[in-house]
């Protein structure tokens, strides 16, 4: 009894991990996947948009570094000419916005043209025909000096243009930008200074490592730390600016960062909660669905243990279940059997050697009983009508053929053969009744006692088949059957006897119905039972239709008794093996 | 806590820790800059490296050092700008033991100016002619040789030669003039005439600048080029090294790459171990295999690849340029003119006229 909660708890746990552990592991599995996901198209992202910041500063400073060299080369092959000077300078400026001061000198650095050049900037130095500067703060703005060697035609130097660039437009490309929440982008020189930055205070601090990360890095990278995603990517790498140092970082807060993947692992967590919650649910469902038949079947089993065939439906389950309810409910009906089958070989032990100890007996009693019912006539003889003792004769005489009537039955009972082939169908005793003959000698036997009840007997035999069974026994059942409906009428009544074939061809099945009172369906388990009557007490000995079981049984045929037709009184079904041809 | 590895350090008798990163200034190109990065984090160095873009290497470094702010413990600079920094005494020498390590002649050569060590060498570079096996050898290393058995290949444009002051020395030196200011004359005229005539006949006309070395690669891997003149640095690119022959051509030019520490460096001592550890064998060869760079330790060069060691050899006959302040200057003047001859928009005259005023200007300086 233990078991049955434990097997519907195992169940429910075996189902729940099946619902639980492929729950975790996938959304485990999602929420990692989720966040490296995430964390790689932050990164991507970042570095896309730094790459494309910084490929527009590098543009812008590329395009003017070809402009002023191009203005250079042109210089140099009319150097001397002022007017002409003049108008170059006005044009590059024009063409070249960023272009925030210019200076021309000669080959020894003396100054031909334009603005002063700024203290510091380098026009002797081994430079590959020029360069850009690093970035400087001139009077509170970011710029970089740009030395352009011009050189004439023949690859002579003639003069060095320094052209002073604002780099307001970095600030500008930054300022546009768009960012994510949080983000911001700055540019540092080679010392690490911020040249431009996106936002007003930058939280970018003096040190911080991933400045230096960047100035050291070969091209660009990420970096994770202190709270914040970094991507950074170092402009020196652009070979074309001729080695401007300085470099782009975007930086933005981790919690704004993977903002989505703190999103995605809470939804995923909500949704896996969910589903785990349903997939227990409906564990819970089916563990008790799966359980609950195994959980009859075993009540049945105990009912079925204790003795008791359940009057409830068979158990009935899906699949394996199912099959064993069925197995169970033919294993309780086999039981039934063999129990029945006992109690019927006990009973019939019993009956048997009651049967054996009543013949005896009656055949003891039967003797002084015919001497007392000789008698008895004898003094009726001598004791006429009006005699005092007429009448306590009579009823000593009726007394004793009462008892001899019982007595009889008794022997007829006991005097009936056991059944030797019980099986109906595989082969009955061998007999020589024949319905019709068996069915007229009945109604004209029953005749006077019907006639004095005032019942009407019809009879109707379909078959002419021999019956494996003697003609007086099966006269016997019939006329006791007929004599039983006969008995049921105080007021007259109808009584219909038929025989007829049963299907498949292997017997024949007598009805004896009556429209009568007929029998309690309580009392109809019983009314084959010896000495057991619904008759008025004088009126029937109770072993009638025990003898007729006994016959029908000895014949290998049976019989059971229902409601009659059109549900009024009873009927009485009798099946009788046909003969073996 | 952060005296606990010093102590470990001094009682097991290992070097020292650093209290800071070594700070590192360094012109590697990215690949080799990746390359660096690995093997400092796989030895446990802890190193601070800036990358500054070789082209304006020169001009930052001697802006730095004079300015003495954000001084690096080590820099790695090209050999021809040694002369200047020591001259300017922006550079200390190394430590006795140091200067004294097994370097080969050609290593330590590159290392000295007047008679001091002035750093450590770290890789041997030059001209050299390259040809896959089974292509003949020019008769001898000369460019006249070597032009002829460009000739003699059949193809279109079989030599490979870059439009550039270091690649035309040798035709320069074969006339007898050596790169300093002063020495250039008519000679020079007939060296650019004849360097300038190879382009478009045994050379390509020249592709547009900055393509120079992605264009040579691709016309050598396509089996267009017979003979190219070349260095090291661009061997690491080729495929089937086993199949490379490597030529000396006469005259041609001899450099490196050195390590230096520089006067104003906080921590000199942590920027010699840096340099030690860089040219030591191990390292030194993990940057041979990947990069076909030449070693400079003797020991090293031994075991150095087949290809490493035909290209040292082909170096061997290879002429050091001057060591001078004004030598890499000189190509400043000496490039465009160049340029301009082979791009047809100047005579060799004119454009060695302009090269003679512009070397004598650096002169006076």
């Amino acid at each position: 009894m233990k078991q049955r909660p434990s097997l519907r708890w195992r169940v429910l746990l075996v189902l729940a991990l099946a619902a639980i552990v492929p729950t975790i592991v996938v959304g485990v599995l999602a929420i990692s996947r989720a966040r490296h996901d995430v964390r790689d198209e932050v990164q991507r992202g970042a570095l896309a948009h730094i790459r494309a910041l910084g490929a527009a500063l590098d543009g812008t400073l590329q395009d003017s570094r070809r402009t002023v060299e191009l203005a250079a080369s042109q210089w140099a092959d009319a150097a001397g000419d002022v007017k002409s000077t003049q108008l170059l300078v006005r044009r590059l400026r024009r063409d070249v916005p960023v272009v925030q001061a210019l200076a021309i000198l000669d080959p020894e650095g003396q100054l031909l043209f334009g603005d002063p050049v700024p203290a510091g900037v380098d026009i002797g130095s081994h430079s590959f025909g020029g360069y850009i500067g690093d970035a400087v703060v001139e009077r509170g703005k970011p710029v970089v000096h740009m030395v352009v060697q011009a050189r004439g035609r023949t690859g002579e130097l003639m003069g060095v243009f320094v052209a002073t660039l604002d780099l307001a437009f970095v600030h500008d490309a930054i300022a546009a930008a768009r960012l994510g929440p949080g983000a911001e982008v700055v540019v540092v020189d080679g010392r690490g200074a911020p040249v431009a930055t996106s936002a007003p205070v930058p939280s970018l601090a003096p040190g911080d490592p991933v400045v230096a990360r960047a100035l050291a890095s070969t091209v660009e990278g990420t970096l994770s730390e202190g709270g914040w995603v970094s991507a950074y990517r170092n402009l020196s790498s652009y070979q074309s600016l001729r080695g401007v140092r300085w470099a782009i970082i975007h930086r933005q807060p981790e919690a704004e960062a993977y903002a989505l993947a703190r999103r995605t692992t809470r939804d995923t967590i909500v949704i896996g909660a969910a589903a785990l919650a349903l997939a227990l649910a409906l564990g819970a469902f089916f563990a008790t669905r799966l359980t609950r038949p195994l959980a009859d079947l075993a009540r049945r089993a105990d009912a079925i243990a204790a003795g008791q065939i359940p009057d409830e439906p068979a158990v009935r389950g899906p699949g394996e279940i199912g099959t064993l309810a069925l197995s169970v409910d033919e294993m309780a009906k086999r039981i039934a059997e063999r129990a029945e089958l006992a109690s019927a070989l006990a009973r019939g032990d019993r009956l048997a050697s009651v049967g054996v100890m009543s013949a005896q007996v009656a055949h003891e009693i039967n003797n002084p009983l015919t001497s007392v019912l000789g008698y008895a006539k004898l003094l009726l003889e001598d004791k006429p009508e009006g005699h005092p003792d007429h009448d306590a004769l009579v009823l000593i005489a009726d007394e004793a053929e009462r008892m001899k009537k019982i007595i009889g039955g008794l022997l007829e009972y006991a005097r009936a053969p056991r059944p030797s082939e019980p099986a109906l169908g595989t082969g009955a005793a061998a007999g020589t009744a024949k319905p019709a003959q068996v069915v007229s000698h009945v109604a004209a036997l029953a005749a006077p006692q019907l006639k004095r009840v005032r019942a009407k007997l019809t009879t109707e035999v379909t078959t002419e088949t021999l019956l494996a069974i003697e003609a007086s026994a099966l006269q016997q059942i019939l006329f006791n059957l007929v004599q039983n409906a006969a008995q049921a009428f105080t007021h007259g009544g109808a009584i219909a006897l038929t025989a007829k074939p049963a299907p498949g061809g292997i017997a024949t099945i007598f009805a004896v119905a009556d429209d009568g009172p007929g029998i309690p369906v309580a009392a109809r388990t019983k009314v084959f039972d010896p000495f057991y009557t619904t008759k008025a007490p004088g009126t029937g000995t109770g072993l009638g239709l025990a003898v007729c079981k006994h016959l029908v049984a000895t014949a290998g045929g049976s019989i059971e008794v229902g409601d009659g037709p059109d549900g009024r009184g009873v009927e009485f079904r009798v099946m009788i093996p046909n003969a073996r041809e | 806590m952060r005296l606990i590895p010093l102590v470990l350090a001094a009682a097991c008798g290992g070097e020292p820790i650093a209290p800071h990163p070594i700070e590192f200034l360094h012109t590697f190109n990215p690949r080799e800059t990746e390359l660096f990065n690995t093997t400092s984090a796989e030895r446990g160095l802890r190193v601070d490296a800036s990358l500054v873009p070789f082209a304006r290497g020169h001009q930052v470094i001697t802006e730095m050092l004079r300015a003495g702010a954000h001084c690096p413990d080590l820099i790695r600079i090209d050999a021809t700008w040694l002369p200047g920094l020591v001259a300017a005494k922006l550079l200390l020498p190394p430590p006795p033991a140091l200067a004294t390590a097994g370097w080969s002649a050609i290593a330590k050569d590159l290392a000295i100016v007047g008679d001091t060590v002035w750093a450590v060498p770290q890789s041997i570079d030059g001209l050299v002619v390259v040809r896959l096996a089974g292509t003949p050898a020019p008769a001898s290393p000369s460019v006249d040789d070597l032009a002829k058995a460009a000739a003699a290949s059949g193809l279109p444009h079989p030599l490979g030669v870059r439009v550039d002051g270091y690649w035309f020395v040798p035709w320069l030196r074969a006339e007898g003039i050596e790169l300093a200011p002063g020495t250039i004359d008519d000679r020079a005229v007939r060296a650019l005439r004849e360097f300038a005539g190879l382009f478009g006949g045994l050379a390509a006309t020249p592709p547009s600048a900055g393509t120079e070395a992605p264009d040579e690669l691709r016309r050598w891997t396509a089996h267009e080029l017979a003979y190219w003149v070349t260095g090291p640095w661009q061997l690491a690119d080729l495929r089937d090294r086993d199949q490379i022959e490597v030529s000396a051509l006469a005259h041609a030019p001899r450099g490196g790459q050195l390590l230096v520490v520089p006067a104003c460096a906080r921590q000199p001592a942590e920027g010699w171990r840096l340099a030690q550890e860089l040219t030591s064998e191990p390292v030194s060869l993990i940057f041979s295999d990947a990069f076909a760079t030449i070693p400079t330790l003797e020991a090293a060069q031994a075991h150095a690849t087949p290809l490493v060691q035909r290209t040292l050899a082909a170096l061997g006959s290879a002429e050091r340029l001057p060591r001078v302040e004004v030598t890499p200057l000189l190509f400043d003047d000496l490039n465009p003119a160049v340029a301009a001859v082979v791009a047809g928009d100047a005579t060799p005259e004119e454009a060695i006229a302009g090269v003679r005023r512009g070397w004598h200007r650096l002169g006076h300086k």
